[in-house]
């Protein structure tokens, strides 16, 4: 019934503090959850779904951890890094830790994971460690990492699949059936997965941090229709549900037995435009785009209020978010009118965007067409599956825009540069936007002091925004229910939940 | 039992089986290279190029012809190997073993109930044609075979597991858990499942029963002296048992396809999820694995109901 939202979670975990025996944490106990989609594999490298995070955490301690409202870096499996000249970066292993199997977590073994990410040839994460030049075990806990650039984004690169830690020796074991037998150093061990169906864990008895964690075990349970998977947690069968929609709230609410958790996150729903073909190659044409978009009612009509109006890509509680830039495009449709006319327009135009099937995104698209069709531009949509409409904006360059989401990543840099750096797959026209941006984009992997990348970060949001690149629409909050025995989840910015800290009361 | 008919009988279906999957497996596998999509672009994740994509084509074989890469599975199958998902690396043959039985459960117990309740129906209603309770029966089965069965699984989940907490939600648990939990979590799905089966089964069974018994041999019975009980239970259900054999293969069918939807209601991990996310992103060896599967159990059930023809009409099969 109560509603938590993080502010409300960050007043009660400071009071956690104080309220002592009455909130004492209790071991034991399997915690439920009812899960959205069969991972696409249980190896980090090997994997490419954006929705397995959740099914790695806890298996995978990552190298570096991040600050779960803000994202900011962390120590984890690496409790020390320093940067002795912009190209190198020294990561300090803690001692001690053992992988699920009893191999120890040393430099050998680190630098066995980050090579193999850089060059099996399944692995899919090749690209997040591109400016890796080599990787060097420079003691017996001490792992150095020459760049071939400086790359300030690494960092957190390290918080994500890139930085999740196999056992050497089951991967070298196992080899491709390592997909569906994960060895890691997190909190829980990897017991068993069903396809589609449900995956189990049970409790790492030698796990590192002292007196975590605190579950027995923790079941997955896969169930991809979103009011199955929430009737679960009202009727009991399940404790924990995640990615549930905004009109799912009401449900919530009424469920006296359940707790809502909400919070924002880097998930942005946005129309990516292919700035390097006509007619959005014309600046005033996308900058009327973004001028005809009435981001506060948009968000009304699709997201019952459960959202963050966006005008960048980063949301406010982010530590690179600039509040100066928050009202750049204010909704004027007159202007847009303008705007359009001066390039050439004048008796609107129109434009062919692909969309994706499912319910939701369909009435995104609706609420699109209606509103840019007061400015003047006509909207025909083609609609694909996800991966399929994807490709078909992405790779083969097939309409003028795509109306999706950009799920975020740890760093802003890598958002930035794979939206709209030169050659990015997701920069569709793989254009150059503007020497500039090239350049702010080199800037704000430059330095590894965080106010200097934040005034970075400004500088090239402002530069994005001016070009008007894209149409970020809003953040999607994070909507999770559990049952009122559910102790100690945090949600996080990247909306991507992690259960470590979380125990079961009575 | 087994009379030299009735192995003559399954000698000849046996032979027909290998082309049947042949020709089953072979066209499902064609209309997925027709249907528009990649699993390529699934298994590259979400950022892949277009080299990547390429280069994951060539990793899983997904770059040779059409007819090599059905080759391939085939002479796998013939080696009791069916692969393994493209997408998770399952074995295909450990998910069929695990799923199978859980959607047999709910067909099971739903053809039960269909019969249970299915035929007293029926009786009632053929032995008092143009009756009110004919009129009521009647009704009632068009109705079940109108109601949407996910609307009514809805209904039935929202009353019974959230209002008043008598059933789970969600989920299966196999037999091996014990009876009592694994009925108790088949219930709901199963009367589901069985509503249009129920209306089906009284449907059938009232109009062939009252086409039976308002034939010439019924009145000479009746003339006969025969008590309406004797002749009913004697004469014409014997009779129209060859007709619910048929309604009973067909409706068994039906229930099997129809379990897909009602798995996903239920989140139950039978069949019917799995073939529905494979189908989805193309996930060929799964697909190909389900149909095989569903093929020989469809196979194997109308060879019964074949043999079960002999027995209640010696004159099928004396050729």
């Amino acid at each position: 019934m109560p509603t938590f939202r993080r502010r409300d979670f960050l007043a009660s975990a400071a009071g956690l503090a104080l309220a002592g025996p009455a909130l004492a944490q209790k071991k034991g106990g399997v915690l439920k959850v009812s899960a959205n989609a069969n991972p696409s594999s249980l190896d980090p490298a090997t994997g490419g779904s954006g929705s397995d995070h959740s099914y790695l955490y806890p298996i995978f301690d990552t190298l570096i951890d991040f600050e779960p409202a803000t994202l900011k870096a962390l120590p984890g499996l690496a409790e020390s890094w320093s940067n002795p000249d912009p190209t190198t970066l020294v990561l300090n292993i803690r001692a001690g830790v053992t992988f699920h199997d009893g191999t120890p977590l040393d430099a050998a073994a680190v630098k066995f994971n980050l090579d193999r990410a850089r060059s099996d040839p399944r692995s899919n994460i090749k690209g997040d460690l591109a400016t890796v030049d080599s990787v060097e075990a420079s003691g017996p806990q001490q792992v150095t990492l020459k760049l071939k650039q400086p790359d300030s984004a690494l960092l957190l690169i390290l918080s994500d699949r890139a930085g999740m830690m196999s056992s050497p020796k089951a991967v070298q074991e196992l080899g491709k059936d390592y997909d569906r037998k994960p060895v890691g150093a997190g909190p829980m061990k990897f017991v068993s997965w069903n396809d589609n169906e449900k995956v189990t864990y049970a409790r790492h008895d030698r796990y590192w941090k002292p007196g975590q964690p605190l579950l027995d075990g923790l079941e997955m349970n896969v169930i991809p229709e979103i009011n199955t998977a929430l009737r679960a947690v009202v009727a009991g069968q399940n404790d924990f549900v995640y990615f549930l929609s905004p009109q799912q709230k009401p449900l919530v609410e009424r469920a006296k037995n359940l707790t809502a958790v909400s919070g924002p996150t880097l998930y942005c729903v946005i129309v990516f435009l292919n700035f390097a073909k006509p007619p959005l190659d014309n600046l005033k044409v996308r900058q009327a785009l973004n001028y005809a978009t009435d981001r506060e009612s948009f968000a009304k009509a699709t997201m019952a209020g459960l959202s963050e109006v966006a005008t960048t890509v980063l949301p406010k509680a982010h530590w690179a978010y600039d509040p100066a830039l928050a009202d750049f495009y204010r909704y004027d449709p007159d202007k847009a009118k303008a705007l359009l006319a001066e390039a050439g327009h004048k008796d609107g135009l129109e434009l062919h965007l692909i969309g994706y099937t499912d319910q939701r995104q369909q009435q995104r698209q609706e609420v699109l067409q209606e509103m840019w069709r007061k400015a003047g531009v006509k909207l025909r949509f083609s609609t694909f599956n996800i991966p399929e409409g994807s490709a078909a904006f992405f790779s083969k360059a097939e309409g003028n825009g795509l109306v999706s989401q950009w799920t975020g990543r740890p760093d802003p840099s890598l958002t930035f540069t794979l939206l709209y750096g030169k050659g990015s797959y997701f920069n569709a026209g793989r254009q150059e936007a503007t020497p500039e941006i090239a350049k702010s984009l080199a800037e704000s992997r430059a330095s590894a002091d965080i106010e200097a990348r934040k005034k970075a970060f400004s500088v090239l949001q402002k530069q994005v925004l001016e070009q008007a690149l894209s149409v970020p629409l809003l953040f999607q909050f994070e909507l999770d229910a559990h049952n009122n025995r559910v102790k100690g989840f945090q949600p996080n910015l990247l909306g991507k939940p992690r259960f470590n800290g979380v125990w079961l009361d009575g | 039992m087994l009379t030299r008919d009735r192995l003559r009988l399954i000698r000849r279906r046996l032979v027909q089986v290998a082309p049947v999957i042949v020709l089953a497996t072979f066209i499902v596998f064609g209309l997925q290279q027709l249907v528009p999509g990649d699993i390529a672009v699934t298994l590259a994740g979400d950022n892949a190029t277009d080299a990547r994509i390429a280069e994951i084509r060539a990793l899983y074989g997904l770059d040779r012809p059409f007819l090599a890469q059905y080759g391939h599975w085939l002479w796998g199958v013939l080696h009791g190997d069916l692969g393994k998902s493209l997408l998770s690396g399952e074995v295909v043959l450990d998910s069929i073993f695990r799923r199978f039985p859980v959607s047999l459960l709910i067909v099971g117990c739903a053809l039960a109930l269909s019969l249970a309740i299915g035929i007293p129906l029926g009786i009632l209603a053929a032995t008092r044609p143009g009756s009110r309770v004919d009129a009521f029966v009647t009704s009632i089965a068009s109705l079940g075979v109108a109601l949407p069965n996910f609307w009514l699984a809805m209904l039935l989940v929202a009353t019974f597991a959230l209002n008043w907490t008598i059933f789970p939600a969600t989920g299966a648990k196999p037999l091996s858990a014990g009876l009592g939990p694994a009925l108790l979590h088949a219930a709901l799905p199963s009367i589901a499942l069985a509503a249009g089966a129920i209306a089906e089964v009284a449907r059938q069974l009232r109009s062939s029963l009252v086409e039976v018994l308002s034939s010439q041999y019924v009145r000479t019975l009746h003339a006969k002296g025969l008590s309406p009980a004797a002749i009913l239970w004697r004469h014409g259900l014997k009779n129209v048992s060859v007709n619910l054999l048929t309604v009973i293969g067909l409706v068994f069918n039906r229930l099997l396809g129809a379990t897909v939807v009602i798995e996903a209601v239920f989140a139950i991990p039978g069949i019917g999820s799995m073939v529905v996310h494979a189908a989805i992103h193309k996930d060929f060896p799964v697909i190909q694995g389900v149909v095989l599967a569903l093929v020989l159990i469809v196979i194997a059930l109308n060879l019964l109901i074949d043999v079960l023809y002999t027995v209640f009409d010696p004159r099928i099969g004396q050729k």
